[in-house]
C-alpha cells in the first residue's frame, strides 16, 4: 500500500497543504508546533477515521472553520483509488472514489496504517488500559468484525452497569450472561490475535537484541484464568461475575470482563515492567511493532503505512539502524517527523524525500 | 424560525419533532400543506381520528380500534403467541404471512441504560395470559439487537420453567442476500449459528 498524493483543507493549523509522498522515506521536518504530528494524523485518520490522539471532530478543524478536507491517493495492487474524508462536528463522512462509504466496516482495508510514536513507547510502563487500547485497535486492523462486536460488548456493559447501580436488579443474571458471551466473542480474538504475532514479535526481538534473549506476549485477563480462555470464556466469565457479586453491588461496575483484560510482556519468562532494562523494553516495542506490520502485511499481502511520530530521541542508533533495515527490505512506505536532520539517522537510505513543515505550510526539499 | 409567520415557525417546529424529519423536510412538508387546503383538513381530520379511535388492545397490547383486536377475537391458533418488541414489527410478521397464531406486544425492550426494566414492559400481562393456559409455544420476535437479545433471554427463563416450547427468530444472512456484500460480523455470527443438514 503506498499513498501516492495527499492534500488538507482546514484540517488543525494545516490550512491548504498539498503532497506527493515518495515511495519509501518521507521526512517531515521543522519546529516543534508547526505541524508535522498534525500531517501524520491527518494520514492516520484517512485509514482508521479515528485520531489516534484520540481528538474530537471539532478538535480536528482550524479554529472557526465549519469542517476539515483530507483526501488522499492510494495505491494497492496496481489500482489507484481516492479516499476523501469530509471531518464536520457532528460527524465524519468518507467517500472512495466519489462513492458515499455507509458503513465503517465498508472501509476496512482501504488504506491500512501503523503509527509508532512515544506514546506507544511508554505502552511497557503505563497502565492496563493504554495496551488494551492498543491491542483493541490492533486486532481490528486484521478483522473488520471486531469492531462491531466490540461495540456490542460496550453496550452490554453500559447496560449492565446501569442496573447495577438500580435498588431493583430485575434482569441482572440475563445481561451477565449477554457480557459472557460478547465478552467471550472479544477474549477469543484478542487471544487469537496474540497467538499470531507472538512468533513474530520473538523473530524480531532476536535480531533486534542478537543475543539469546527470548520474549513473549500474553493475554492476562482480571482475575479469571487464562490456562482456560478462550475456550471456555463464557463459563468463566459468569463465575467471575457471580464471585465479584459483592464488590459490583458496592461500586456500580461490572468488575470481570475484557474491558478490564491486560496483555503481558514477558522478557524470558518475566514480565518486561518489573525486570527489563529501559534498553530492552524499547527493543520489545520496537519489535512489538514490527510483529504489527508483518501481521497486516501477510493479511493484506501488501504492508501497511508506517507512520514514525518523533521517534529520533526513542531509538538509539542501533535499533533506529535495525528498523530501518527492516522497513527497506519489507518495501514499507514510511512517513517520519523530526526536529532536526542531522538527529536522524538515514544510513545507507538514498530514496526519501524531505518535507519542511513551518507554521503550517508543508513545501518538499530539493 | 419562517420569517414573519409565527403559526408556520410552529408547524414546522412540531414537524421536526417526527421521527427522520430534520429542519429542510419539515419546511418542505409545511410549504406543500400551505399549498393545497384540501389535504390540510383531511390531513388534520385524520390525525384526530387515529388519536380518538386507534387504542392498545387489552389482550395482545398491539394497537386497535376495537378492544379486544381481531387477531386475539378471531379464529387464529390460540396455543402460539408471538413476542414483538412494537405494533410495527407485529405489522411486519403479519405482511409475511408467515405465522398463524397470536401476537403479544412488549412496547419496548429492556435497556438498564434508558431506565427500561422488566417492570415497564407488559411482561405481567403476557405471564397471565399463558397461566390462563393453552399456550404450547412462545415464539420470540425480539430484535437483534442487545437490548432486543436481553430482552429474549429474559423471557426465555421465564417461560421455560412452565414447560412450554420457547422458540427464536432464526438470524444471519439475508434471503436472496450475496454473500459478498454482508458485513463481516454477520457473517461471523451466521457462521456460529450454521445448522446441520
Amino acid at each position: 500500500m503506498r499513498l501516492k498524493k495527499i492534500s488538507l483543507a482546514s484540517f488543525r493549523n494545516l490550512q491548504k497543504v498539498e503532497l506527493e509522498p515518495g515511495a519509501r522515506f518521507n521526512i517531515l521536518y521543522g519546529n516543534n508546533g508547526q505541524g508535522k504530528t498534525n500531517l501524520i494524523e491527518a494520514i492516520y485518520l484517512l485509514g482508521t477515521l479515528k485520531s489516534f490522539r484520540l481528538a474530537k471532530n471539532s478538535e480536528l478543524m482550524t479554529w472557526g472553520t465549519p469542517f476539515a478536507l483530507v483526501k488522499g491517493m492510494v495505491e494497492h495492487e496496481g489500482v489507484d483509488r481516492e479516499i476523501a474524508l469530509v471531518v464536520e462536528r457532528e460527524g465524519k463522512r468518507v467517500r472512495v472514489d466519489q462513492k458515499t462509504i455507509a458503513r465503517p466496516a465498508d472501509f476496512f482495508g482501504s488504506l491500512n496504517v501503523v503509527v509508532f510514536s512515544p506514546d506507544e513507547m511508554a505502552m511497557a510502563k503505563g497502565g492496563p488500559d493504554v495496551r488494551r487500547r492498543y491491542l483493541d485497535r490492533a486486532v481490528f486492523s486484521g478483522d473488520a468484525a471486531y469492531l462491531g462486536f466490540f461495540h456490542d460488548y460496550s453496550r452490554v456493559l453500559k447496560n449492565r452497569n446501569a442496573l447495577l447501580k438500580k435498588d431493583d436488579n430485575d434482569g441482572l443474571d440475563v445481561w451477565s450472561e449477554k457480557l459472557a458471551e460478547a465478552g467471550t466473542r472479544l477474549i477469543a480474538r484478542r487471544i487469537g490475535f496474540l497467538r499470531e504475532i507472538e512468533g513474530l514479535l520473538r523473530e524480531f526481538y532476536r535480531s533486534i537484541s542478537g543475543n539469546g534473549e527470548d520474549v513473549g506476549i500474553a493475554y492476562r485477563p482480571h482475575l479469571l484464568d487464562r490456562e482456560r480462555l478462550p475456550a471456555e470464556g463464557t463459563t468463566l466469565l459468569l463465575e467471575g461475575l457471580a464471585r465479584t457479586a459483592a464488590e459490583e453491588r458496592r461500586t456500580g461496575a461490572t468488575a470481570v470482563g475484557p474491558h478490564r483484560d491486560d496483555v503481558e510482556f514477558i522478557l524470558n519468562g518475566r514480565a518486561l515492567k518489573q525486570y527489563a532494562s529501559q534498553g530492552q523494553q524499547r527493543s520489545f516495542i520496537l519489535a512489538l511493532k514490527m510483529a504489527e506490520i508483518e501481521y497486516l502485511r501477510r493479511k493484506f499481502d501488501s504492508p501497511p503505512i508506517l507512520l514514525l511520530d518523533d521517534m529520533t530521541s526513542e531509538l538509539d542508533r542501533e535499533r533506529n539502524r535495525n528498523l530501518m533495515e527492516f522497513l527497506k527490505q519489507k518495501e514499507i512506505q514510511v512517513f517520519i517527523t523530526t526536529t532536526s536532520l542531522q538527529n536522524l539517522r538515514l544510513d545507507g537510505i538514498d530514496n526519501h524525500r524531505t518535507f519542511l513543515v513551518s507554521d503550517g505550510e508543508v513545501s518538499q526539499q530539493r | 424560525m419562517v420569517h414573519n409567520s409565527r403559526s408556520l415557525t410552529k408547524l414546522v417546529g412540531e414537524l421536526k419533532k417526527l421521527p427522520g424529519v430534520g429542519e429542510k423536510t419539515a419546511l418542505r412538508l409545511a410549504f406543500h400543506l400551505m399549498k393545497s387546503p384540501a389535504n390540510v383538513s383531511a390531513l388534520a381530520e385524520s390525525l384526530l381520528e387515529v388519536r380518538a379511535r386507534v387504542r392498545f388492545c387489552s389482550t395482545c397490547f398491539g394497537i386497535t380500534e376495537n378492544d379486544p383486536c381481531s387477531i386475539c377475537t378471531g379464529d387464529r391458533d390460540s396455543s402460539a403467541i408471538c413476542v414483538v418488541e412494537e405494533s410495527q414489527d407485529l405489522l411486519a410478521i403479519e405482511r409475511s404471512g408467515a405465522f398463524h397464531g397470536r401476537y403479544h406486544v412488549l412496547q419496548g425492550a429492556l435497556s438498564p441504560l434508558n431506565g427500561v426494566t422488566p417492570a415497564q414492559l407488559r411482561i405481567s400481562e403476557l405471564m397471565r395470559r399463558i397461566e390462563a393456559g393453552g399456550v404450547r409455544e412462545v415464539v420470540l420476535a425480539t430484535n437483534f439487537s442487545v437490548e432486543g437479545e436481553a430482552t429474549a433471554l429474559y423471557l426465555t427463563k421465564l417461560l421455560k420453567p412452565l414447560g412450554i416450547r420457547v422458540t427464536r427468530l432464526a438470524h444471519g444472512i439475508p434471503l436472496g442476500g450475496d454473500l459478498e456484500y454482508i458485513d463481516a460480523a454477520t457473517v461471523q455470527r451466521a457462521m456460529e449459528g450454521r445448522s446441520e443438514l
